[in-house]
């Protein structure tokens, strides 16, 4: 039997871009008796999971770019345990039994939580909105400087973007469709 | 914060946000506040974490609350007069709506 399993763009399939879908997403490979202990920078990229026994756990993904000093300690002591971080994305883990734990148990805190993730999408978005205005720039106000193949490429790379651009809106449109969850 | 805008922002308020502004009239931590909400509405709300950390970044941020001390990385908060002027804004308005609803129950 395998005893590992790597899970590729874990965080951009099945819906998993909005955190309530992610958690759920933890919570069945966990009851599968799939397990991550840490997470690190590029587990959103590929995760590698080991074989255990099912066990049954919340697990709470939470935006922070930059939490105060309190952060962890808050929530630790509400017995959450810390995995670690994607980029700036916390993911906790608390056992349970009966009543599933919750870390947001208010609309106003689910809603934060979401805008924080869309918030840090549209930092992606705002980025490869400038490079395109600035291919766009160098493209009509100097064409002159600028070789056949020179503008072949930056036509391609506009449109590599663009498609970045539409991939990136649609995620930020998704997660506030699902902002209430 | 001036406190036209305090009162802007929050009346009326959320029950989250009234209940610790009420835990803080004495000094406690985040989980300190969980419990006690917990107890004064007979396990009815019970706040977790990322809401108690968030909502007291918020209220700190609009000095509703301040830092009295820290101990183990764990701020210590307290309400501050003008969290205080606000809270009591807003149980008047709570004891308005608790009167005018007497004939349904």
């Amino acid at each position: 039997m395998k005893e590992k399993k790597t899970v590729l763009f874990s965080a951009f399939r099945g819906g998993n871009v909005v955190p309530a879908n992610f958690e759920n997403w933890f919570e069945r490979m966990a009851a599968e008796g799939w397990h991550i202990d840490r997470v690190g920078q590029w587990n959103s990229l590929w995760m590698t999971f080991r074989r255990g026994e099912p066990r049954k756990y919340r697990f709470i993904c939470d935006l922070q770019a930059s939490p105060r000093k309190e952060y962890r300690a808050t929530y630790e002591q509400f017995g959450w345990e810390c995995l670690g971080r994607m980029a700036s994305m916390y993911v906790w883990r608390m056992e349970y039994q009966g009543q599933r734990p919750e870390a947001f148990t208010d609309k106003d805190s689910v809603v934060g939580r979401n805008r924080r993730t869309i918030l840090a999408v549209s930092v992606s978005f705002t980025l490869f909105l400038i490079m395109i205005i600035f291919y766009a720039v160098q493209l009509t106000c100097f064409p002159d400087s600028l070789t056949e193949s020179d503008r072949a490429q930056i036509i391609a790379v506009m449109a590599l973007f663009s498609v970045f651009e539409i991939l990136l809106g649609i995620v930020m449109l998704y997660i506030w469709r699902n902002r209430q969850r | 914060m001036s406190l036209e805008k305090a009162r802007n922002r929050y009346i009326p308020m959320s029950e989250t946000m009234f209940y610790i502004l009420l835990s803080l009239r004495e000094a406690r931590h985040g989980y300190a506040i969980m419990q006690h909400v917990k107890e004064l509405t007979g396990g009815r709300v019970v706040l977790g974490a990322g809401t108690v950390y968030s909502s007291l970044g918020k209220l700190e941020g609009d000095e509703l609350i301040e830092a009295v001390t820290e101990e183990d990385r764990r701020k210590i908060y307290m309400i501050t007069p003008a969290g205080s002027a606000i809270l009591r804004e807003e149980a008047a308005r709570i004891s308005e709506l608790y009167k005018n609803s007497g004939g349904l129950l």
